[in-house]
């Protein structure tokens, strides 16, 4: 009996819309759409700004759908693309506000993050997202999609070390700020069994 | 240092899976803040991975539009790649300009490195020496041009000297003087 679409692995649903499939490419958008989102959303300025940066990552790779190879997992390929989009949104955008600056500058942690609430009150993501960009998109990555430390630094451009430095920097500073206790709060635990349900 | 090694050593456990050196573990038994490290690090994979979804749910949907006419996939669906133009029709005139610079540095480089450097004074003078030696001595010149006359010359001179030999047997034998007339000379 055939999978249905829902049921179908990304990397089926790539090979998929490679061949023509619109439908199993509007399911891949829908997947990652809000993955997407949450990965480059701290890097960006607004909201807007995330969603259009998400709805151009989609829109390049549907344009090169046919350049996708299936031996790799379709996940390291979006998040390698949507990368570079953000890369290149980011100097575009330092080159009209006419000042060249680094990334890193843009990563400012969320102000609206956390504000007014520890991290007992506002998750552990949103705790993360306070960390800054690097250290954010590294624990993303791992724990968000599940990738190796090798899938990350392809993704990253980086290397291996490198990225094992950032999540190590990130642990160390998420358990500094949480402190001994990390028992879970009841506003994640809601929203957590919510989502399972 | 050890707690900063022992640490290090939990994050890479938590990334690679390896287990952690014995020294480090035995470590953390006895080093209540890397015990306590080791457990927040595993108790936040645990929960960044179970409060995932809720983190997700967060973000209000939105939709990801993408016009079929405006954005085809021409590489699926045709199965050609337009044909990229060269990099030298797209730009002459840099190539050119770079080209010339070629040429011009390769010239200067043959006419400062690898023309060889010009005579001093002194190989001059010793040169010099030599030719005026070849031409002090005629003789010796000669001697060696004559070495090197045609094989013609050489019966000419063997014939010259047998008739000189005759000349002299006959005014021996037949007591006669034979004068040897000179040819005459060419009119200038």
């Amino acid at each position: 009996m055939a999978k249905t679409i829902a049921e179908r692995t990304d990397e089926e649903l790539a090979r998929e819309a490679r061949a023509g499939s619109r439908r199993s490419f509007d399911e891949l958008a829908r997947r990652y759409k809000r993955r997407l989102f949450v990965y480059l959303r701290p890097r960006l300025g607004s909201d807007e700004d995330a969603e259009d940066l998400v709805q151009e990552t989609f829109l390049k790779l549907y344009r090169n759908i046919a350049g996708y190879d299936p031996a790799f997992k379709f996940s390291t390929w979006l998040y390698t693309s949507a990368n570079r989009l953000a890369i290149d949104s980011f100097r575009k955008r330092s080159a009209e506000k006419g000042h060249p600056a680094a990334e890193r500058d843009l990563d400012i942690p969320d102000p609206a993050a956390g504000v007014g609430e520890g991290p007992a009150a506002s998750g552990l993501w949103e705790e993360a997202r306070t960390l800054g960009g690097d250290r954010y998109r590294v624990l993303w990555l791992r724990y968000g999609e599940d990738l190796s430390v090798e899938e990350i630094a392809a993704v990253l451009g980086r290397t291996r070390l490198a990225v094992r430095v950032l999540l190590h920097r990130a642990r160390t500073s998420l358990a500094g700020r949480l402190g001994p206790d990390m028992k879970r709060t009841p506003r994640t635990a809601a929203a957590g069994q919510a989502a399972r349900d | 240092m050890l707690c900063t090694l022992s640490r290090w050593l939990i994050s890479r456990a938590e990334d690679t899976g390896k287990a952690l050196p014995g020294f480090a573990g035995r470590h953390v038994r006895g080093c209540g803040a890397c015990a306590e490290f080791a457990r927040t690090a595993t108790a936040l994979s645990s929960r960044l991975r179970t409060e995932r979804s809720a983190w997700l749910a967060e973000v209000q949907d939105f939709a990801v539009e993408i016009r079929p006419d405006a954005t085809p996939m021409p590489a699926a669906k045709t199965g050609e790649r337009e044909p990229q133009r060269s990099w030298l029709s797209l730009h002459p005139l840099p190539v050119a300009a770079a080209a010339l610079v070629i040429v011009a540095g390769a010239l200067v480089l043959f006419q400062l490195v690898l023309k060889g450097p010009a005579p001093t004074a002194e190989e001059r003078a010793e040169a010099m020496a030599a030719l005026k030696t070849i031409t002090s001595a005629p003789g010796e010149f000669q001697g060696v041009i004559g070495a090197a006359e045609s094989p013609l010359d050489k019966e000419r001179r063997v014939l010259e000297r047998s008739v000189t030999s005759a000349v002299e047997y006959l005014q021996a034998r037949l007591n006669i003087r034979i004068e040897r007339r000179e040819p005459p000379a060419k009119a200038s």
